[in-house]
Parts: C-alpha cells; sequence; structure tokens
C-alpha cells in the first residue's frame, strides 16, 4: 500500500491533498497518515500545510517532482532540510552543535550511500561529543 | 493574500516559525490586520499568531503600526508582511552559516577523530587516548575515524554560499 500511495502523489502534478489520497486510496486516514509519516521518514515526499474550506490538511509532493532549487541560496538547504541555525537561539560552540552536526552529515548521505571501507554510517550513528 | 511561492522561502519560513506560523504567513492579506483576525481566520491559537508575528518582525519581516482608539484609548496593533525582505534575511543567515562552519571546519581539519565501533560517540584523539581506546559508554573499542567527506563537504557549502552572497 505504501508504494501504492508512492506511485499516486508521484502521478500527481500539482501534488495531492492528504485529506484527498486516503479517499483515493480507498483505506482510512489514520492507514494514510502511518504511510505518509513513513515516507516523510523516507524522504520520498515532503508536504507542505494547507487550508482547505478552513480545515487543515497538507498538500504532498514526491521528491522527485519538486521545481528545481536553482535559487542562489539553494545551499542553505540539504534535500529538503533547511540549515539549522536560522532561527536557532540556544547559545553555540559550532564545533559541538549537535543541530549542525546533524545537518552536515545529512550533506555528507545526500551525496550519496559510503564507498566500500568508508565508515560514514558509524559517523552518521554516532554522537559528536561524549556527554 | 501574500504568495510565497519559492520552495526555498517556504522552507526558511517553516524553519522561523514552524508550519503553523507558515500557515499565518500564507493567510496575511497584503493590507494591515491585526493578530486577533488571523487567529480568527487561521483557527490557530493568538499566542502562536503573535509569536509569529514577533519572530517575524525580529527577522523584519514583518512591520506593525500601533492605532489608538480615539474613544476606549485601546492600542490596537496593525500588521503587514514584508516578503520582499525574504532575500535580504536569508542573505543575513547565509553570512551567520558561513562564519559557524568557518569554525567547524578548522575544528573538522586540526584534529584526528576516532568513534566507537557501536556509533555511541566521536572522539578527538586526545579524548580517545585518554580513555585507552575504549569507549567509555559501552566498552566497545575506538577505531580512527576519517572525517575527509565531512571536511570537503562543509568547504563545498561554503563555496556555494559565498558564491550566493557574491550575486
Amino acid at each position: 500500500m505504501t508504494e501504492d500511495a508512492l506511485e499516486y502523489i508521484r502521478s500527481q502534478e500539482e501534488g495531492v491533498l492528504q485529506s484527498d489520497l486516503w479517499k483515493a486510496l480507498n483505506i482510512d486516514s489514520r492507514k494514510c497518515s502511518r504511510i505518509v509519516a513513513k515516507l516523510l521518514k523516507e524522504r520520498l515526499i515532503i508536504r507542505e500545510a494547507e487550508t482547505i474550506n478552513g480545515i487543515r490538511t497538507y498538500r504532498l509532493h514526491h521528491t522527485e517532482r519538486l521545481p528545481p532549487s536553482g535559487h542562489r541560496f539553494e545551499h542553505l538547504m540539504v534535500e529538503d532540510i533547511f540549515e539549522p541555525c536560522a532561527g536557532c537561539i540556544e547559545e553555540c560552540i559550532p564545533q559541538h552543535c549537535a543541530k549542525l552536526s546533524e545537518w552536515i552529515f545529512a550533506i555528507v548521505l545526500s551525496q550519496g550511500p559510503p564507498e566500500e571501507g568508508e565508515s560514514l554510517r558509524k559517523v552518521e550513528a554516532a554522537r559528536i561529543q561524549p556527554v | 493574500m501574500v504568495a510565497i511561492d519559492e520552495l526555498i522561502h517556504r522552507a526558511y519560513l517553516c524553519k522561523l516559525v514552524g508550519e503553523d506560523g507558515l500557515m499565518i504567513v500564507e493567510s496575511m492579506p497584503e493590507e494591515e490586520v491585526t493578530d486577533e483576525f488571523l487567529a480568527e481566520k487561521t483557527a490557530i491559537s493568538l499566542n502562536t499568531v503573535r509569536r509569529t508575528l514577533y519572530l517575524l518582525y525580529e527577522h523584519r519581516l514583518a512591520i506593525y503600526r500601533r492605532k489608538r482608539d480615539p474613544d476606549s484609548g485601546w492600542l490596537t496593533y496593525l500588521w503587514k508582511l514584508c516578503p520582499e525582505n525574504l532575500e535580504k534575511a536569508m542573505e543575513a543567515e547565509a553570512r551567520r552559516l558561513i562564519s559557524k562552519l568557518d569554525e567547524r571546519l578548522a575544528y573538522e581539519k586540526n584534529n584526528i577523530f576516532y568513534a566507537c565501533v557501536a556509533g555511541c560517540a566521536r572522539f578527538v584523539f586526545e579524548e580517545a587516548s585518554e580513555a585507552n581506546f575504549v569507549c567509555p559508554f559501552c566498552e566497545g573499542s575506538l577505531e580512527f575515524l576519517d572525517n575527509g567527506k565531512i571536511v570537503e563537504c562543509i568547504e563545498q557549502k561554503m563555496t556555494g554560499l559565498e558564491s550566493a552572497l557574491q550575486h
């Protein structure tokens, strides 16, 4: 069913409202939410909040269908993750900031899977500094 | 309604004010409005609307004007979005990020790293050596960790951001 949902989202040029997706797939909204959460986690889709007739829902887009960024500040993003320092009010030591580290690792991982012998997965799982 | 079309602008606003905040932004008409109007229109709590507006104001993405009711003496705050400042706000973010990445890059370049084989944590050489290359969390062994790709990625990002600022 997850594949069907992904395929349906991919087929919709303008994206699809989550409130329409479960109807199109003939499943209940709770199951639809679980599928959407899984696809979001795997970064296969993104969602944007939208209000239809006063009811809040989300418009879902397949990540392949996103318009090419091409924006001069595209480097502030990695895939759909905006850089973590924007709006951050924490006192930060960039060397040890966990949020910045996570973002940097997302950059590394966005460049493809690790080559044989690389210990990238270990980095991904590692906390940056001992606690 | 003020349209926020660029995906990156939406992502930026979402990072600043969250998904509810983005919804508030997208509900703002071009003319001035009160926070109560927005709360009613979006069905989002007045507190969240006010928090969002002040965050936008801090980043110069919204302005307000105070108007005193001549009868009651009450002050009304009238808010207006400044989407024309989005690019400038992102320029400031890019500069801030470059400075943080620069500090991080020096740290990555000036240290040798070891990591727990079980993925508990990463340590600089001095810490790993003090711990006899044994993870203080799980007692697994600490192995050399090549951070070449991290350095490369930080440098690429910094170059991309610096070039964006020159345009």
